[in-house]
């Protein structure tokens, strides 16, 4: 009896938190929902563009490599 | 998770900040000195000095390029992080208590204590980030007054025309930085005075402390609050972890109410809760008198906490840390 008391709560528990689970997640999905996209600032702008840059070097490299 | 000790301050610490890429930490203490310190090995890089008074408070913005402090000589100051001159001294009539950058590193607002003579302030200041940082303008954009209860602790929201306050009655209130006028406030926030407020990583909500021994969760909208965890010891600060779903809870009771055997054993914990179930899921001994701040690395792989006993204790998170599932499969969808 007493075990099954027990398992009965065990499972109220889980319950419990299955629900805050889906809460929290149904939350944090409407607040994304609801932000707009985040401007990127004009220093992380120019960062990605010199990635980009040097990427393209790579390929070259490679491109050169392959025709020797 | 063995800590690293980061020695080098004599007295209490009183915030800790890492920088955006995590690889650095910035600490404030009462011995007048602001240090900075590789996260990984807890090696010192160096320090700022200048100040010639308990420092309360420090940021660095996400840049790493400028770091600002706040300090009980009434001065709050900017540094140059790589070099350590200090660029910029604006002097106040009274101590700083809290300082922090804006999202998008272009503003800093100060808490200014209330004293005799002189009501507590909140200031807004715009930081020219042109040229070599010396040139900025004396005059804050924005000031106002915070009534009822003296602001303790402030963060901006996701951008820079919010800002939340934490007050000595327990009372939150987000402003609207550019007129001064509170959007909303929550005057049950907490029962005592608010001691740290950290934002998550999008700013969508943050995370409190209190002397009422409870760590809040609250929308920064609305300022509902989501989440609670109520602990027994007066608590000085609290972190969010990024990639896990825990928080993380300090504080103590002061030396004097504390046993001394307890106090020489180190007993004082770090407590990490689970954010969504909030119920606790492990606590890290090691310092010798109240916590009285925590930071988590922006990647969530260690933490930082600093303590009344003039020590920062650094914890990398190891592999079982980030593996462990002690709720099964049940975890939130997303960070």
């Amino acid at each position: 009896e007493d075990a099954a008391q027990e398992s009965n709560v065990s499972a109220e528990l889980i319950q419990a938190r299955k629900r805050a689970i889906n809460e929290w997640n149904a939350w944090r999905a409407r607040v994304k929902s609801e932000t707009p996209a985040k401007k990127k600032t004009a220093k992380k702008l120019e960062e990605e563009k010199e990635e980009a840059v040097e990427l393209i070097d790579e390929l070259i490299d490679e491109t050169v490599e392959i025709l020797d | 998770m063995r800590p690293i000790l980061l020695q080098g301050h004599e007295r209490s610490l009183t915030q800790i900040k890492y920088n955006a890429d995590g690889d650095l930490i910035f600490s404030c203490s009462k011995d007048h000195r602001i240090n900075v310190w590789y996260s990984h090995n807890g090696e010192r890089l160096g320090t700022y000095d200048g100040h010639n008074g308990t420092i309360w408070t420090v940021d660095v913005d996400s840049e790493s390029r400028f770091l600002i402090s706040g300090s009980a000589d009434n001065m709050m100051k900017l540094w140059e992080v790589k070099t350590g001159k200090c660029l910029y001294t604006w002097e106040f009539p009274t101590a700083i208590k809290r300082v922090a950058f804006s999202e998008d590193d272009n503003y800093i607002a100060c808490i200014t204590e209330q004293r005799m003579g002189y009501q507590g302030a909140i200031r807004i200041f715009q930081i020219n980030r042109k040229g070599d940082g010396k040139d900025q303008s004396k005059e804050p954009n924005f000031m106002f007054h915070p009534i009822e209860s003296k602001a303790t602790v402030l963060a901006f929201s996701a951008t820079s025309d919010q800002l939340v306050t934490g007050h000595e009655s327990g009372k939150l209130t987000l402003y609207n930085t550019k007129t001064g006028e509170e959007v909303v406030s929550n005057k049950r926030a907490h029962r005592e005075v608010v001691t740290d407020i950290q934002m998550s990583p999008d700013r969508s909500y943050f995370i409190t402390s209190s002397k009422d021994k409870s760590a809040k969760l609250y929308d920064t909208k609305t300022l509902d609050e989501l989440k609670s965890y109520t602990t027994e010891t007066p608590l000085n600060s609290a972190a969010i972890a990024p990639g896990r779903p825990y928080i993380l809870l300090g504080g103590g009771q002061e030396a004097m109410n504390v046993t001394t055997t307890s106090a020489r054993q180190g007993k004082f914990e770090t407590r990490f809760w689970h954010k969504i179930f909030e119920e606790e899921v492990g606590r890290v001994k090691g310092h010798f008198g109240p916590i009285n701040t925590i930071a988590v690395h922006p990647a969530g792989t260690s933490y930082a906490s600093g303590g009344e006993d003039g020590f920062i204790r650094v914890h990398h998170f190891d592999e079982s840390y980030f593996r462990a599932r002690p709720y099964g499969d049940m975890e939130p969808e997303e960070e």
